[in-house]
């Protein structure tokens, strides 16, 4: 159904020695999904993980024992158990849309002889879009820093 | 994100003598708001096209520029790490995935391995 696209997408996958309800588990389960979703030292905490379409998906993480900070906001667009979990922080839960999102995930579980097929793909924003976000601040970053420059070269001449 | 100067280990000086002129300064806060035309970028100053194309090359060779050629119009823009840029975010991305694709097989596997030895031991 959806597109990868080489340059904007991204696709993971492992095969895992496990049957295909423990991969679930470790994913839908929110005790589990807190021991690998976040790299140690970091600590997750997952505030929602209502695994069904328009369910919230939100993870915090501490570090050092620090206050929990938001670490993922997203929302489910399409569960099928044990066998597929679509999200996107471009909406929060119940649909809402978000502010700053910029991706979608597709996580997908198969039977494989050796286990599980576990797929991972990331959709990004479309090229032109995020190309024309980076001119925009590419051209106010290193426009400004170089003006600056000029300007104090300017001052000093 | 700061952008760097170029590859060379001398960037930094290659920058300095491009801003070390007026006229290049006045390009260079120009194509700051956006990419321009050669003949855009030349009108303010009162010189000759080719004066003023040897400031563009100057520009261009310290790498803080790149022009293009379409037809009879030579378009001017900044240079910088743009595009390696967003192959660098993306790159990011894969890495974050990839660890965490990582650590879920880790998890998986090791929860698997304690249940499968207190199967064995409550035997």
């Amino acid at each position: 159904m959806q597109t990868v696209t080489a340059k904007l997408d991204l696709e993971v996958s492992r095969i895992i020695k496990a049957p295909r309800d423990r991969v679930w588990n470790a994913w839908a389960d929110p005790e589990r999904l807190a021991q690998w979703w976040i790299p140690r030292p970091l600590t997750c905490r997952v505030v929602s993980l209502d695994v069904q379409p328009g369910g919230a998906f939100v993870t915090e993480m501490s570090e050092d024992g620090g206050p929990f900070v938001p670490h993922l906001s997203a929302c489910f667009l399409d569960v099928r158990p044990k066998e597929r979990i679509v999200y996107t922080n471009a909406l929060t839960g119940g649909w809402r849309p978000a502010t700053n999102g910029f991706v979608t995930a597709i996580i997908t579980l198969a039977d494989h002889p050796d286990g599980t097929h576990y797929r991972a793909q990331a959709l990004h924003k479309s090229r032109a879009d995020r190309e024309k976000h980076e001119e925009l601040g590419f051209h106010d970053g290193w426009g400004t820093v170089v003006a600056q420059l000029a300007e104090l070269v300017e001052a000093k001449t | 994100m700061l952008p760097t100067a170029q590859q060379q280990p001398d960037g930094l000086s290659t920058i300095f003598l491009a801003l070390a002129d007026p006229t290049r300064r006045a390009v260079i806060a120009r194509l700051g708001q956006g990419p321009a035309s050669v003949s855009e970028l030349a009108s303010p100053f009162d010189m000759g096209l080719p004066s003023f194309m040897k400031h563009i090359r100057l520009l261009e060779n310290s790498g803080m520029i790149r022009t293009q050629k379409a037809g009879r119009t030579r378009t001017c823009v900044i240079d910088g790490p743009g595009l390696s840029n967003a192959e660098r975010w993306l790159a990011e991305q894969r890495r974050v995935w990839e660890a965490q694709a990582d650590r879920l097989e880790g998890f998986v596997m090791q929860e698997q391995e304690e249940e499968a030895n207190n199967a064995n031991r409550d035997r």
